[in-house]
């Protein structure tokens, strides 16, 4: 099987078409082309043994060529209500840093998840939560609320959990249910970026990057019946209404699936239908369902031990 | 009193402390709030879901007045009124109460400086206008002051006292109901501030 590798290229836009006809002749994938003004962000998943054949190109066309560890990995990042004391700082700080990796990142605001006693999170919060690779909650400065209140939002969450709050001291074993702690990233009301705070935002994505590569190995024991990035690709190829969506990210990868952000109603029968090289309709190797974002489908790819062989 | 002689943010563990003092210097900053405020104290107890607050506030400017911000003429050959304005940064009060009392089609602005109103009675309108309260900075303190509050408490901590009275400010807010021994908890730091307050 082949070894694909995340990649993040960012440089000019010219000529940039020569890097995706190559990635085509690679059998590489392109995840993402994000266009702003003369510059482009390609993130793309390189064959291993190809990999310099890609840089060299990169660097003839004057780009640069960074690993992205969090590719293909769709992270929810929870703030406690959508209220200026949340948002934008720190909340929006965090997703914005993690995209830097190549993660997709989503604001989820609780309805009622502010205060110690009173907070909670409905059923529909929980499943929308559930439906990501990670989740991030961004929590405040309080140490007891921290430990004490808030980990009760966390019932019902089935994929790991990261927590964010202001104490540094704190370890990731006191908080109940988190599988990984950052601390510095408290409540502020200003824009992340002294010192202290921009390393505790490399800190988080280090953490979240060894969470999603423990995600990957467990995975790799079991692997998924076909690639995400390649239903991406036959998605493209097949359904060509997905060219006219207008999201930042119309096919979103997660590790182990992926968000495609078209009508349920309108578009799931030609999702199931979608057909392979090898003669498999896509509704053979994955569960299709109704997203609880925005009615859009949601694809969670079968492991090969479930379907029988992979492709 | 100078702006922020004392400043004292208190809570149990002393780097939550600093959150809370950052948090509160940041909405001061956004909300202009500075230079009004004299003596500030913070109790922040989180483990009985409560924020207190007192503030003892500096003098702020006074009422504006239109004669404060522009020369007022009357001209009674043409039945009118000029203002010539020597303040710009009031003109939006200024024009909203003129609008208020002569309506819209009865005042022109022939340039930025100036605005002329049509009237029977120039020289009436020109003596009420001079006199008229155009801005009101304790107004818009006050306003100021509920929106600081509400921003620096936790989000949660919705049962609210407020009182404003002078130049003294208390708040407190928690999750759960108020007891009264917070509230003059609150009342004894203000106190203490009126005192002076200790670094």
């Amino acid at each position: 099987m082949v070894v694909l590798l995340p990649y993040l290229y960012t440089g000019g836009v010219h000529k940039h078409g020569l890097l995706i006809e190559l990635m085509e002749d690679l059998g590489g994938y392109i995840i993402q082309k994000v266009v702003t003004g003369t510059e482009v962000n390609l993130i793309m998943l390189i064959p291993e043994k190809d990999l310099d054949v890609v840089k060299k190109l990169a660097g003839e066309l004057l780009g640069v060529l960074m690993e992205a560890p969090l590719t293909g990995v769709e992270i929810a990042v929870v703030s406690p209500t959508l209220a200026s004391h949340h948002l934008p700082h720190s909340a929006c700080d965090v997703a914005e840093y993690l995209r830097h990796p190549g993660a997709n990142t989503n604001m989820i605001g609780l309805a009622r998840g502010m205060g110690r006693r009173v907070s909670l999170s409905m059923d529909y919060e929980r499943k929308l939560i559930n439906e990501h690779d990670i989740a991030v909650f961004s929590f405040g400065s309080f140490s007891d609320c921290i430990t004490k209140k808030k980990p009760k939002l966390f019932e019902g969450i089935e994929i790991p959990i990261v927590v964010t709050g202001g104490p540094a001291e704190l370890k990731t074993e006191d908080v109940p249910g988190a599988d990984l702690y950052v601390g510095n990233i408290g409540r502020v009301s200003h824009r992340l970026r002294r010192t202290e705070e921009i390393e505790a935002l490399d800190k988080l994505n280090e953490g979240v990057s060894r969470i999603a590569s423990d995600i990957r190995k467990k995975q790799a024991k079991d692997p998924l019946a076909v690639l995400p990035a390649r239903v991406m690709k036959e998605i493209e190829n097949q359904v060509p209404e997905i060219r006219r969506v207008l999201s930042p990210a119309p096919l979103t990868l997660q590790l182990d699936g992926l968000r495609v952000k078209l009508p349920y109603d309108e578009f799931h029968e030609k999702i199931e239908k979608l057909e392979f090289d090898e003669g498999v309709v896509l509704s053979e190797l994955a569960n299709i369902t109704r997203s609880k974002m925005k009615n859009y489908i949601l694809i969670k790819i079968k492991s090969k031990s479930d379907v029988g062989f992979a492709i | 009193m100078d702006s922020l002689e004392t400043f004292v943010v208190e809570s149990a563990i002393e780097s939550e402390q600093e959150f809370y003092r950052k948090i509160i210097e940041d909405n001061l900053a956004s909300l202009k709030l500075a230079p009004a405020i004299g003596r500030i104290k913070v109790v922040l107890r989180p483990e009985d879901s409560l924020f207190q607050m007192a503030i003892i506030l500096r003098d702020v400017g006074t009422r504006v007045t239109t004669i404060d911000i522009a020369d007022v003429e009357a001209k009674p050959v043409a039945g009118e009124v000029m203002i010539s304005i020597k303040k710009e940064q009031y003109i939006p009060e200024l024009l909203g109460k003129l609008w208020e009392r002569y309506g819209k089609a009865n005042i022109s602005q022939p340039d930025r400086w100036t605005v002329a109103i049509t009237t029977d009675k120039p020289a009436e309108e020109a003596a009420f206008l001079k006199e008229m309260m155009v801005a009101d900075p304790r107004h818009r303190l006050h306003e100021n002051l509920v929106e600081f509050a509400i921003r620096a408490t936790p989000e949660g901590f919705r049962v609210r006292y407020h009182l404003y009275k002078g130049n003294r400010f208390v708040f407190v807010a928690s999750e759960e109901a108020l007891k009264h021994e917070w509230i003059e908890e609150a009342g004894a730091m203000l106190e203490e501030l009126m005192e002076g307050g200790k670094k």
